[in-house]
């Protein structure tokens, strides 16, 4: 029972694999269209393991959409200014690590619920952003074309069926920061306190961890990891709008908890986030492919949501 | 037990999937309209007429909306690039999507641009033709003021698309001895343009106490002619004849020139003509032949009050 239910989601997730892969022979299961998904679903991916690290505490950031589409809108402007394209994204990354921090004074030094301070601050980062841009899209030739060139490139790996694939350079990002959180959950103390918070929160009180402090240096690595992922897409985009992360945040959320339905506990768990995010990806790119509705696709995500996160509490009540 | 339930779910909604793609004929040309604008009334004009024509073709035409999300374009080119599609059809600034133009040429495949903005990348950028549409009321306000008497111009250099409207406006009453240019104001837009129009306006106003030392306002875009409508019927000067003309014909515009007031004339620009001509121009390319043009150009129409309503 316990096998179904913790393996459930990764069944789901292979049965996909093998639909998309019959149904699309040519063109799904190539290395090209797999090299394409890494990259498309590499912002989220950071996004989205910055989001685990609260998640493992149980808490929740919705600001992060707005913390990227900030980072980016800072990064742009200061590259607009004549800064250079290093400063400009070191600034961007601090920006985010701040407001990140700030997300964490408010909830564990004020003591807000995470879900009421972090509402507040996407709505502060949102409103800054709209600020500092004037609203309006920076692009074109303001944004250096070393900027836009980073996301376009990538590592050659050889042919593949006659076509030059590369290892694109936003993808080696997603995989450097899932390595980086695998290691801080997973392989430090760090980590493991975390999940003491998560399980029982007086309980890690009262056994001695700083629970407010650790809950702050999370929230300040989930506002990192957002504002990375904001760079990344105005790299890949070569501008930057004061809109243009907020549809990473419920998504982050929503891979995160398609992760959750993998582990034992229900617990987040950086690799099955990283199936999570997979999923949402390789059902954009599938249906893409098979000319599915846009709108439809919609539904059929936010169906199997559902059903996968549907299937795992069902298992867990008969347990 | 649960895995039963859930795998069951899940083959339902991949046989749904199954259902729902278009099991398209191999014949079929397989056309993709990609586009994060899709909510903009505009742009629905452009997708229903270009349908219209693709049906005409017998197109398998995929209509892809990323819901505001710019990357999200260039993750759906990707994807269609590897289904290799014979022509994609974007709606977005094409700069802002460079890495999948470049991924669609790599492969040969032809990208036009729906209203998009100029690029080497693109076939062709099917749009109207802001010089034309500036010598339109340009024209109109000339003829209306029988090419003599002051006038007001609101302009905005530094954005290229009105930058072009002023350029020509100039040209037209440059050409007439007689009518003298005022002020060339550029107006602050931070508020969308009427505010501060009309308070620049109220103040040229009041410089010129005169009945008929102002005999018309041209303004690049709607919302300053808007704005100076507001200053005249304000100064109680609505009814010297000052002729006002705006670009674009948006709703709040066009209701003023049914009005019958100062505000006279404006331009519309064809949202169903450049759905159908990009259609087109894909057509066209489609049967093999080359298009020469970077940008495609489709006629825009002068609205006054006789059609205003319409």
């Amino acid at each position: 029972m316990v096998f179904i239910r913790r393996y459930g989601t990764l069944i789901g997730f292979v049965a996909i694999l093998v639909f998309f892969s019959v149904m699309l022979p040519g063109t799904f299961p190539t290395a090209r269209n797999w090299l394409n998904i890494t990259q498309q679903t590499s912002m989220l991916m950071v996004v989205a393991a910055g989001m685990t690290v609260v998640m493992v505490m149980g808490d929740f950031d919705l600001s992060v959409g707005s913390a990227a589409s900030l980072a980016g809108i800072v990064a742009a402007l200061m590259m607009v200014a004549g800064q250079p394209i290093w400063a400009a994204v070191s600034v961007s990354l601090l920006v985010g690590l701040l407001g990140g921090a700030f997300n964490g004074a408010m909830v564990s030094l004020v003591g807000i619920l995470p879900f009421i301070a972090t509402l507040a601050t996407m709505t502060m980062f949102s409103g800054l952003a709209f600020v500092v841009s004037g609203g309006k899209t920076i692009s074109g030739r303001a944004i250096p074309e070393d900027f836009g060139n980073f996301a376009r490139a990538g590592i050659p790996l050889g042919e593949w069926g006659g076509v030059a694939i590369s290892l694109p350079n936003l993808s080696i990002i997603a995989i450097v920061v899932i390595l980086a959180v695998w290691v801080l959950l997973e392989q430090t103390t760090f980590g493991r306190r975390l999940y003491a918070i998560g399980g029982n929160m007086e309980a890690a009180h009262l056994s001695g961890i700083a629970v407010k402090r650790l809950r702050l240096i999370a929230f300040s690595l989930t506002g990192l990891a957002a504002a990375a992922g904001g760079l990344m897409y105005a790299s890949r985009v070569a501008s930057a709008n004061p809109v243009q992360g907020s549809g990473l945040m419920l998504n982050a959320i929503a891979a995160v908890f398609l992760g959750t339905t993998m582990s034992r506990h229900g617990e987040p768990r950086i690799l099955a986030t990283v199936v999570g995010v997979i999923v949402l990806g390789v059902l954009d790119n599938g249906l893409t492919q098979m000319s599915v509705d846009s709108y439809i696709r919609q539904v059929l995500v936010g169906a199997l949501i559902l059903v996968a996160v549907g299937a795992g509490s069902i298992g867990q009540k008969r347990r | 037990m649960s895995l039963n339930k859930s795998t069951l779910a899940l083959a339902g909604i991949l046989l749904a999937t199954t259902a729902l793609g278009t099991g398209a004929a191999f014949a079929q040309a397989k056309v993709a309209i990609v586009t994060p604008y899709m909510a903009q009334p505009g742009t629905q004009f452009y997708v229903e007429a270009f349908q219209a024509v693709a049906d005409e073709n017998d197109w398998d035409v995929n209509v892809i909306d990323t819901a505001g999300d710019v990357a999200a374009v260039i993750s759906r080119m990707e994807d269609l690039v590897v289904q290799n599609v014979d022509a994609i059809v974007i709606n977005v600034d094409p700069t802002q999507v460079t890495a999948g133009l470049q991924a669609a040429k790599d492969a040969g495949i032809p990208v036009f641009g729906m209203d998009a903005g100029a690029d080497p990348l693109l076939v062709t950028n099917v749009t109207s033709n802001g010089y034309a549409m500036a010598a339109e009321t340009s024209t109109y306000v000339a003829d209306r003021i029988k090419g003599e008497g002051n006038v007001v111009m609101f302009v905005f250099e530094a954005f290229p698309p009105v930058q072009v409207r002023g350029v020509v406006a100039d040209a037209v009453f440059g050409n007439y001895p007689d009518i003298k240019v005022l002020d060339r104001v550029t107006p602050d837009v931070a508020d969308g343009g009427i505010a501060d129009s009309r308070a620049k306006m109220e103040a040229i106003l009041a410089a010129n106490p005169e009945p008929g030392s102002i005999k018309a306002v041209w303004a690049a875009w709607d919302q300053p002619a808007l704005g100076a409508l507001q200053a005249i019927e304000d100064a109680g000067r609505s009814g010297e004849g000052i002729v006002i003309t705006g670009i674009d014909a948006n709703p709040q515009a066009r209701e003023a020139i049914a009005a019958g007031g100062n505000f006279e004339a404006s331009v519309a620009q064809d949202f169903s003509g450049i759905g159908a001509t990009t259609a087109d121009a894909v057509a066209r390319v489609l049967a093999g032949e080359e298009i020469l043009q970077s940008v495609t150009y489709v006629p825009t129409k002068l609205i006054t009050k006789a059609n205003a309503t319409e």
